[in-house]
């Protein structure tokens, strides 16, 4: 087990010794930095901008909403779950509050779609480089077996996704902190779901968003890896895993209507719907999702291990 | 002899249906070093990745240590060092970091070891540089120094002089010589330069087309050869030449002035002695023995790869 540790500990040393990593955190921090001062200097995000009397400036919003849906049909959505939303603020006593570090934290998870592009990138290399840097016969004429040198990499691409997670968390809190103000009470999160309002705190939902995202970015840094793996080569990759990624939801909404369409990997990456929204497909379930995942991310482990144990080291 | 260190037993490799090894048979003994040698396309590579486990056999097995490659590969494995072609490292790290990441990778390797194999190859001065700014002698003396980090008793070299100059060719040369010498360590070296394998192995294989066609013993490919070319500077070489073609020399060339025949070295005096007696002039005599090279080229035939 030490062993695996240490191996583990080598493809760290080799990911943070090469000047790509570094300017990844780089752009990941100039992002979220950046993020914040342009929220920032807009200025729209500051203060409760209702005043003092919140309650009737919601209600006269209410109005508003009402109006708009009889004059337009398709406004419908968006319109009824702020309706919904406003209501039980008045009926709770919840005055909508400024934005604060929480809304920015939460906010900033939207940059795990970089950090997926960042995992991915590493995940495509730590394979594929060994053999385009011929090194890949170096580091097998060693007594370990390919099958641990193959999951220490794995591992390490996930440490590696993790750390760059925790590093967003950090950073959005800081300049959270820093730029927006921590001295604003918590307010707990409001959401729509199932004809009814809900209610959660902040930290919890900023838990669920950081935690519930990095699925996605598990799942797709395993297909990369499983790409690197069975055809030795990074930029494809890359480019597969990149091309899927943002094609994902396309390829969700162009199959929507057949039924095998819940099966598609995309359909279930995202387990927020779940949590706080409402599934596309009411045969979407948590544990119908969780199994569709947990059946892709085997297969590409499988196919992964397969191709890294079983083929000869002819050409590099 | 010994327990061999290593044993090539019926070794089979088939790519694509075409056989590129047809069964190698042959064993290397502590101590030695073996030379395999061979042209372009011979399967001399194809049989050094299956003696590291980085390809698989067809049919066959590499018996490390009394271990199976096949069956028990970290157990076998763990005896074997090596370099397999060029002497790749991760150019991003120093030369230090290198060694450290394959140290992590076999237990109990310790600093002390480390620098003792950094000293050994030369390297203390740049071995905190990047590898990017070394030059191939520096990363083939690096390879060497991760090749021998644990010990090992069988050093597999593919190439292992391959870009450096003369002076750390004799270095190279030396301290393979050392290890097998000393430390009884097996060395295998693959190489093309006929002429290296000859100063530096004991016993040298030669492989064509995927078969081994024989080995032999350095001296043997030397002095086994009864007929030894003698180059003659004489004057009156058209005198001379009758002279010799009466003692029964039929095969005389002239080269550069030299007069060339082929004897046994127990008619070089007799040769030598008529020709005084017959007053010729003799201004040098030299005795070529037929080298490695000549060998070599008899035995596989000139750039035939089928």
């Amino acid at each position: 087990m030490s062993n695996f540790f240490q191996l583990v500990r080598n493809e760290q040393m080799k990911l943070y010794s090469q000047t790509a990593t570094w300017v990844m955190y780089g752009i990941l921090a100039v992002l979220v930095i950046g993020f914040a001062i342009v929220l920032k200097v807009n200025g729209d995000v500051n203060g409760g901008d209702y005043g003092g009397n919140w309650e009737k400036a919601l209600q006269e919003e209410n109005a508003q909403l009402e109006k708009q849906m009889k004059e337009n049909e398709f406004a419908g959505d968006y319109a009824t779950q702020q309706i919904a939303l406003n209501e039980y603020r008045i009926e709770h006593d919840i005055a909508p509050g400024g934005y604060n570090i929480w809304d920015f934290v939460q906010e900033n998870q939207s940059n795990a779609a970089i950090i997926s592009l960042f995992t991915i990138i590493v995940a495509a290399g730590i394979i594929a480089n060994e053999f385009k840097w011929g090194t890949i016969k170096l580091l097998l004429l060693r007594p370990i077996s390919r099958t641990k040198i193959l999951f220490s990499k794995y591992v390490s691409v996930l440490v590696y996704a993790i750390t760059m997670l925790v590093f967003l968390l950090i950073l959005a809190v800081i300049c959270g902190a820093i730029f927006f103000g921590i001295e604003q009470s918590a307010q707990p999160y409001l959401y729509y779901q199932d004809g009814t309002v809900q209610e959660m705190p902040m930290i919890q939902l900023v838990s669920i968003k950081y935690f519930l995202g990095s699925v996605n970015l598990v799942m797709m840094a395993s297909f990369a890896f499983m790409i690197s793996a069975v055809f030795r080569n990074s930029s494809l990759a890359i480019g597969i895993a990149i091309f899927l990624m943002m094609a994902g939801n396309s390829i969700v909404m162009f199959f929507a209507d057949y039924d095998w369409s819940k099966f598609i990997l995309f359909a279930n990456t995202d387990l927020t719907q779940h949590i706080i929204g409402t599934p596309m497909n009411e045969d979407l379930t948590l544990s119908f999702s969780v199994t569709v995942l947990l059946v892709y991310f085997v297969i590409f482990l499988t196919l992964a291990w397969a191709a890294f144990t079983k083929r000869d080291v002819a050409n590099a | 002899m010994a327990e061999p260190a290593m044993q090539l037993k019926n070794l089979k490799k088939t790519i694509k249906k075409k056989p590129i090894i047809k069964g190698l048979n042959f064993d290397i003994y502590p101590g030695e070093v073996f030379g395999f040698l061979g042209p372009n396309g011979a399967g001399k590579t194809t049989t050094i990745r299956m003696m590291a486990g980085l390809m698989k056999m067809t049919e066959g097995d590499v018996i490390i240590q009394g271990k199976s490659v096949k069956k028990d590969f970290k157990d076998a494995i763990r005896h074997v060092g090596g370099i397999v072609e060029n002497p790749e490292m991760y150019p991003f790290m120093s030369g230090w970091k290198n060694l450290l990441h394959y140290s992590r990778m076999m237990p109990g390797i310790s600093k002390e070891r480390m620098e003792e194999v950094v000293a050994l190859v030369g390297l203390e001065k740049r071995i905190k540089e990047k590898v990017s700014k070394y030059s191939l002698g520096m990363r083939q003396r690096l390879g060497i120094a991760q090749a021998l980090l644990h010990n090992p008793s069988i050093l597999i070299l593919d190439e292992p002089t391959n870009g450096l100059d003369p002076a750390g060719i004799r270095e190279v040369r030396r301290y393979i010589r050392q290890l097998a010498e000393h430390q009884g360590v097996a060395v295998i070296v693959s190489s093309h330069i006929l002429s290296e394998m000859e100063m530096m192995c004991d016993r040298i294989g030669i492989i064509k087309n995927g078969e081994l066609i024989t080995i032999q013993t350095v001296k043997d490919t030397v002095q086994q050869t009864d007929r030894n070319e003698l180059h003659l500077e004489v004057d009156e070489t058209e005198k001379v030449k009758g002279y010799l073609k009466e003692w029964g020399n039929e095969d005389v060339k002239t080269e550069n002035g030299y007069l060339i025949i082929s004897v046994t070295r127990e008619q070089i005096p007799v040769v030598i002695r008529q020709l005084v007696e017959k007053g010729v002039n003799i201004y040098g005599a030299n005795v070529h023995h037929s080298t490695l090279e000549d060998k070599f080229l008899d035995l596989i035939g000139e750039g035939a790869i089928e």
